[in-house]
């Protein structure tokens, strides 16, 4: 993206607009100069620890090194960890849940079904509120929202007293259906704030207003577990941006792909949990729709993890039911499937002499062998170091240094137990990585109902470009196409987003001309609802908003969104609403029944507000082969191979070879297998194309 | 001989396939049996139909060991596009209840047959005597639907219309079925384009051999996990509550020998066929998988990087005596032989437990009771039929930590619906869905909480059934010194003038405003409930899994406030005197084994096992009504011989061995 440009019109004086992402291993970086279309990036180590100390230190970095200046930053978007950290490492709030007598057990059932359903060991995770600060208080409402019991104000009272003595910090108030009358929760968080109003309190109703108590109960749990710490540090990075002079006010990434600002970040917590993966893919669609790449699956391989998503239509696939450390998250995310294989998986031998890669990792501390920072198990990257794909220069902007001697110490362990040539086994761990990834992706696929034929991969992240022209070979696609800055994709996500809401009001009717005035009521109400939210953020032009309903055939227990037109709404008009089900039925399931009666769960609505509007510079093609920086030696499988190296920042558009060859440069290294022919494009792509 | 460096390359891309096939299904498929209740299965299969390869987050746990190789050899000339199918539980011993319709496809490579896809899937109804095809009260398979043997469904890409026609008639929902068994086609389709892949891949010879090397590393790793244990012979029993509406104990007896790496699990002295459903059809297959299912769990359990597949169940020999409930004869019913399974399960977690007390949980809850109603709904005045929630309980305790609660260990693929999603559905009003306290087996681990839900019906004559409810009087066992669990229950209005308890009955027909609560059976306990630290135990009774009463008396803790009172503990706990036994079954199995010992079924299965199969139930039932005021071998004689003046037909035995007291 060297080079974009925003559109508009050009001001006098820089306009810098920020892109950070926080991940596990590193801060990454994405700046645009908005009049000079100018792209900086960066990317710093981060610790565990203080990750907002970092975020500053790297802006400072930023402005050393680039000449970008503070006080010129208009626009600031941010994804972090803080909140998924929080979570896998359990040190969030210390909460109560008030929830209906009779019911207290609701959060340990979950919905009964564990994973590993093989092993008499298996288990579901600890709630994160353990049962002794669950208080059942008297009180019901029936299906339809009627109130049978009201809430017992003596019992919300003594509750509220335990819960102060045990600790909590804060309260999550979750009844049954909620999702139809908000009222009692509404009445027992009221209260809770006249008995101890130090306290804070989440209603189910207000965090996540959807029908299925677990699911309700915790998301509006998993919001009030982050909510001290991320708005802490919410807090803190305002003052630390304020006190750098940087006008503009933090925006965040969410989940959902879009964006708020710092104030609903502290109060909905829930939506940034998976703001960085969310991002990644966003950055992703952008790059690919710059592209003309209609159908992409899309790679992301760090240190412990590979990410996949599909983007159909160059827009992301969302979905519900992502995972959280241990827990499903319920609101509407960007699907991102993810495997615990990546660069620093370590290889073993098990009991019966087989060679296996994962499931243990490297971590990024101590990391794999060849980084030289502690670690000796033959990791995955060790690899791809010992056949040669990797190493020929520094790495992650001349922060990490690769030692092949440790990387070859590692690997001739296994290779001995084996009985193997060093690159023999280093060879059958880069084979066996790429297969599990081949398990997740094939599982995608086949959820999805899509070919991957059809589909043109993109790698990024530090590792994807490593392995991905292997994994799409593998899986028989025939395109791949490399960004010019894979490392950092996810921050450049965040500077493309835009503000984005989700909505939703459950419902629960059957599809007829009868329910249509209580469909649309509802969407009027959350239409309203969004626009305000976006005024809200501060969004002052245009607002556009999606509709669209869960719905199910009578009698199924899942639902698929269907988008609707507001227009079918007002015309009245259920049998076009009903075919759009029926069409969407029948794509995701390859079939449909005309005579089935449908029933209507939830209506939703997504406020968005457009973001900036860029575009990457078009830089005319000539057709010319890449000249190689130098040639090296690789195994690539049977044999040691000279192969070539390309300097990515001379490739310029136009530029074609063939592979085998490694492309360099200072966020990834891209291994190029024999048979694929490359391409650098307009936009400094660079394009794989495999002959059948 | 396979590459064994690239074997994990090979297991991976055939998991893909196997995982390819169940999403596929799960995407498809059209009934809740198969969406929801994931009651199906996909597989890859080498040349002789033993399954190589099974999707390891969708279906159920059941056949990763199946191999349909005597089904296949029943149906001839295959050709590229064929489908063949079978729901008959007696034709090949690959189906085994007649809602289950398992299908297989060969996979031609160059005019030859390299693997089979397969599956099954589990109907909503297959027609017969009562809708969903299954009662434990049923006693012939005839009364269990309509049954095809095996038989091509597909002709080189052509449905057999006639069959589909003849199928279509015959079952309460054809739509149904024949949307899932499409599904299922495709699945295995998808199947098929996998293999012939994996053989682009790795070559025909190399595929060939690389699944032969799947299935020996699958061995391998069973025949390691049996010698890491001590050679032996072991024995357990275990007992379902009521062998049909007859209401007597059906009784599992396992005789289990590991010698080296490979293990003899010899069930001879099991009850005899019986008159209900709840036969297990395994055609007294050696290797057949229904009965090595708890294996699965075991070595899973002791090696959780087992490959699973056909080639683990070649350590394992299974001895099913001809004409008892675990290799009956037709026309013996088998539609609920669900029930029997997850008792078979526990007789062999039971005798693993013995042979190696150190690695292995105490007993889980085993009983998977699945909830349905059927009721007017008041305000449309029509009459609805829904599935309420399964009623499981807990794991049993684990050598590391306490079972998991409400579900688990063996149970742990079943999914509950949420009360939000019934009550909108169904007119019912749940009064509670939660744990209940001190249903746990009490041990240094304790055993996992039962489930306890209840709920409120509007509209007269309202009918639930609760089918698979077993362990309302054998409980599920403690281990090491821990204790057995709570036992299960099913009571309509609960603390009212109109209380009434229903046992083990697995049916009821509830008035308007009654409520019926069920509850499942705990999880065992697992050590000395005394050496379980006092901070635990004050923690599950402030959490509500335990009463302080039973803190008190079972763990030996006292707890005052909240907090323990270490001195009153102390003193309690140091008159305590630990447990000998391997096992604690209860109060109400020591009871019943006081009169029905085991020379009493040593000479009960003498005198059974001479009479004609047909006879057999008959005289159990017989003997056992006779059995008041009796015991020991004397008492079932002396029953017998009164049974016999009853009926001068009963065929008279050959005269006993004496050896067996």
């Amino acid at each position: 993206m060297d080079g974009a440009i925003a559109a508009g019109e050009a001001q006098n004086g820089a306009d810098w607009k920020v892109g950070v992402d926080i991940g596990g291993t590193f801060i990454d970086f994405c700046a645009l100069e908005a009049n000079s279309g100018r792209v900086a990036s960066l990317k710093v180590l981060t610790t565990p620890d203080d990750p907002g100390a970092e975020l500053m230190m790297g802006l400072t970095l930023l402005a050393e090194r680039e000449g970008f200046d503070p006080s010129r930053m208009t626009r600031f978007v941010h994804g972090t960890t803080v909140g998924i950290n929080t979570i896998i490492q359990r040190k969030g709030a210390r909460l109560a849940l008030f929830t209906n007598a009779g019911f207290e057990d609701v959060i340990e059932l979950a919905r009964l079904r564990m994973p590993e359903m093989y092993s008499l060991f298996c288990s579901r995770p600890d709630p994160l509120i353990s049962r002794d600060m669950v208080f059942g208080i008297p009180a019901r409402l029936r299906a339809d929202g009627s109130e049978c019991q009201a809430p017992d104000m003596t019992a919300v009272e003594s509750a509220v007293a335990m819960a102060k003595a045990n600790g909590a910090q804060g309260i999550i108030v979750s009844f049954l259906h909620a999702w139809r009358n908000s009222a009692q929760e509404a009445s027992v968080k009221a209260a809770i704030a006249r008995l101890a109003p130090e306290l804070f309190v989440f209603t189910s109703a207000e965090v996540w207003p959807v029908i299925r108590e677990y699911e309700r109960s915790s998301t509006a749990i998993l919001n009030g577990y982050v909510h001290p710490r991320v708005s802490g540090y919410l807090t803190a990075l305002e003052e630390g941006l304020r006190s750098c002079g940087v006008p503009a006010r933090p925006m965040l990434t969410k989940s959902n792909g879009g964006l708020m600002n710092a104030a609903e970040g502290k109060r909905a917590c829930v939506n940034m949990l998976l703001s960085g993966t969310a991002s990644g893919v966003i950055g992703a669609s952008w790059l690919a729709r710059q592209a003309g790449q209609d159908k992409v699956l899309t790679l992301d391989i760090g240190g412990t993890s590979a990410d996949f998503a599909l983007i159909i239509g160059g827009e992301p696939q969302f979905g519900t039911g992502e995972v959280i450390g241990e827990f499903p998250l319920h609101i509407p995310s960007v699907a991102v499937s993810s495997i615990g294989v990546g660069g620093g998986s370590i290889a073993s031998v098990d009991a019966q002499g087989v060679l296996r890669v994962g499931p243990e990792s490297a971590g990024s501390t101590p990391g794999p062998a060849c980084y030289g920072r502690g670690g000796e198990r033959a990791t995955v990257t060790d690899a791809m170091v010992v056949c040669g794909w990797l190493g020929h220069t520094e790495m992650a902007y001349g922060q990490l240094r690769i030692h092949r001697e440790l990387a070859q110490r590692a690997i001739g362990e296994l290779a001995a137990q084996l009985g193997r040539t060093v690159e023999q086994a280093a060879q059958a761990i880069f084979d066996i990585a790429v297969s599990e990834m081949f398990v997740e992706v094939e599982k995608l696929a086949s959820r999805a109902g899509v070919d991957l034929r059809d589909f043109t991969l993109m790698p990024f992240g530090g590792g994807g470009p490593m392995l991905g022209a292997f994994l799409a070979r593998e899986l028989g696609m025939n395109r791949v196409m490399a960004p010019r800055r894979p490392g950092v994709v996810s921050a450049l996500g965040g500077l493309v987003a835009d503000l984005r809401g989700d909505f939703i009001r459950t419902i629960f009717s059957s599809l007829s001309a009868a329910s249509l005035p209580v469909i649309r009521e509802a969407f009027e109400a959350l239409a309203q609802e969004g626009r305000d939210w976006l005024a809200a953020q501060g969004h002052d032009a245009a607002a556009e908003l999606n509709l669209s309903c869960d719905m199910r055939y009578v009698g199924q227990s899942y639902e698929i969104e269907v988008a609707l037109s507001p227009q079918w709404l007002v015309d009245g008009d259920a049998a076009t609403i009903a075919q759009a089900f029926h069409l969407t039925h029948q794509q995701l399931y390859d079939f449909h029944d005309p005579d089935g009666a449908i029933e209507l769960v939830n209506v939703r609505l997504s406020a968005i507000g457009a973001g900036p509007s860029l575009s990457l510079p078009e830089i005319d093609e000539i057709d010319v082969p890449a000249n190689p920086a130098r040639r090296l030696p690789v195994y690539t499988g049977l044999s040691i191979e000279s192969v070539d190296l390309h300097d990515r920042r001379t490739l310029v558009p136009g530029n074609t070879f063939h592979g085998p060859a490694v492309v360099v440069q200072e966020d990834t290294t891209f291994a190029i297998p024999a048979g694929a022919k490359a391409r650098v494009d307009r936009h400094l792509n660079l394009l794989l194309t495999f002959m059948e | 001989m396979f590459d064994r460096t690239n074997l994990q390359v090979l297991a991976n891309h055939a998991r893909a396939a196997a995982e390819n096939m169940a999403h596929t299904l799960h995407r498809t498929a059209h009934s809740a049996f198969v969406k929801e209740t994931q009651d199906f299965t996909v597989m890859l299969m080498d040349r002789s139909g033993a399954t190589f390869a099974v999707p390891m987050e969708l279906g159920a746990t059941w056949y990763p060991g199946l191999s349909y190789h005597r089904a296949i050899t029943m149906v001839g000339d295959y050709r590229p596009g064929d489908v063949a199918f079978t729901n008959d539980p007696y034709s090949g011993h690959v189906a085994t209840h007649a809602p289950d319709t398992h299908l297989w496809k060969p996979v031609f490579i160059d005019g030859e047959i390299v693997a089979w896809t397969g599956g099954h899937i589990h109907n909503t109804d297959m027609g017969g005597a009562v809708p969903a095809s299954l009662s434990r009260a049923l006693t012939e398979i005839h009364q269990e639907g309509i049954r095809f043997p095996p038989m091509k469904l597909v002709r080189e890409g052509v449905f057999d219309e006639m069959i589909l026609r003849i199928m279509s008639t015959n079952v309460r929902k054809p739509e149904l079925n024949i949307g899932d068994i499409k599904a299922l086609v495709g699945a295995l389709n998808t199947g098929e384009r996998k293999i012939q892949a994996m053989v682009r891949k790795f070559g025909k010879a190399g595929f060939i051999e690389g699944v032969a090397a799947l299935l020996d590393q699958a061995e391998a790793q069973a025949r390691d996990v049996l010698r890491a244990m001590p050679d032996g012979t072991w024995e357990f029993v275990d007992y379902a509550d009521e062998d049909s509406v007859e209401a007597n104990p059906c009784r599992l007896k396992l005789t289990l020998t590991i010698k080296g790496d490979e293990a003899v699990l010899d069930f001879t002295g099991s009850d005899p066929q019986l008159g209900s459903s709840l036969n297990v059809p395994s055609g007294g297959d050696p290797r057949h998988t229904m009965l090595l299912v708890g294996v699965y769990y075991v070595l899973y359990t002791l090696n959780p990087k087992l490959l699973l597949n056909t080639g683990l169940t070649r350590p394992f020999t299974c001895i099913t005596p001809q004409g008892s409930v675990l290799n009956p004869v037709h026309p013996a019913a088998v539609g609920m032989r669900s029930l029997t399974c997850a008792r078979l399960r526990s007789v062999i977690f039971g005798a693993f437990s013995q042979a190696v007390p150190e690695r292995l949980p105490a007993a889980p809850a085993g009983n998977n009771c699945i909830v349905n109603v059927m009721t007017v709904d008041e305000r449309t005045s029509r009459s609805v039929i829904a599935a309420v929630n399964p009623v499981v309980g807990g794991g049993g305790a684990m050598p590391h930590r306490d079972g998991t609660n409400g579900s688990g260990a063996d149970a742990a693929y079943l999914k509950n619906t949420p009360i939000e999603i019934t009550e909108t559905e169904t007119p019912v009003e749940f009064v509670k869905y939660g744990l209940a306290k001190d249903s746990g087996g009490a041990g240094r681990w304790r055993g996992g909480l039962a489930t306890e839900m209840a709920f409120r019906v509007f509209a007269p004559d309202s009918r639930i059934t609760a089918r698979n409810r077993d362990r309302s009087f054998f409980r599920p066992w403690g281990v090491l010194g821990g204790k057995a669990a709570g036992l299960s229950d099913m009571v309509v209005n609960p603390g009212t003038a109109h209380e009434k308890w229903l046992g083990n009955i697995d049916t009821a027909v509830l008035h308007p405003g009654d409520v019926l609560e069920i509850r499942s059976a705990g999880g065992g306990g697992r050590g000395d409930p005394h050496q379980r630290e006092p901070w635990r135990v004050a923690q599950d009774v402030r959490r509500g899994y335990v009463s302080s009463a039973a803190a008190e008396r079972d763990y030996g803790v006292i707890i005052h406030d909240g907090a323990v009172d270490e001195l009153a503990t102390g003193q309690l706990r140091a008159r305590h005197r630990p447990a000998a036994s391997h096992f604690h079954f209860g109060p109400e199995r020591d009871g019943y084994e006081a009169h029905w010992t085991p020379a009493a079924y040593d000479r009960l299965h003498a005198i059974l096992d001479a009479l004609p199969i047909h006879w057999r139930f008959f005289a159990k039932t017989e003997i056992f009504r006779r059995m008041e005021g009796r015991s020991g071998p004397d008492g079932v004689q002396a029953a017998f011989d009164a049974a016999c003046e009853r009926f001068p037909e009963l065929p008279r035995p050959q005269p006993v061995p004496q050896a067996a007291e």
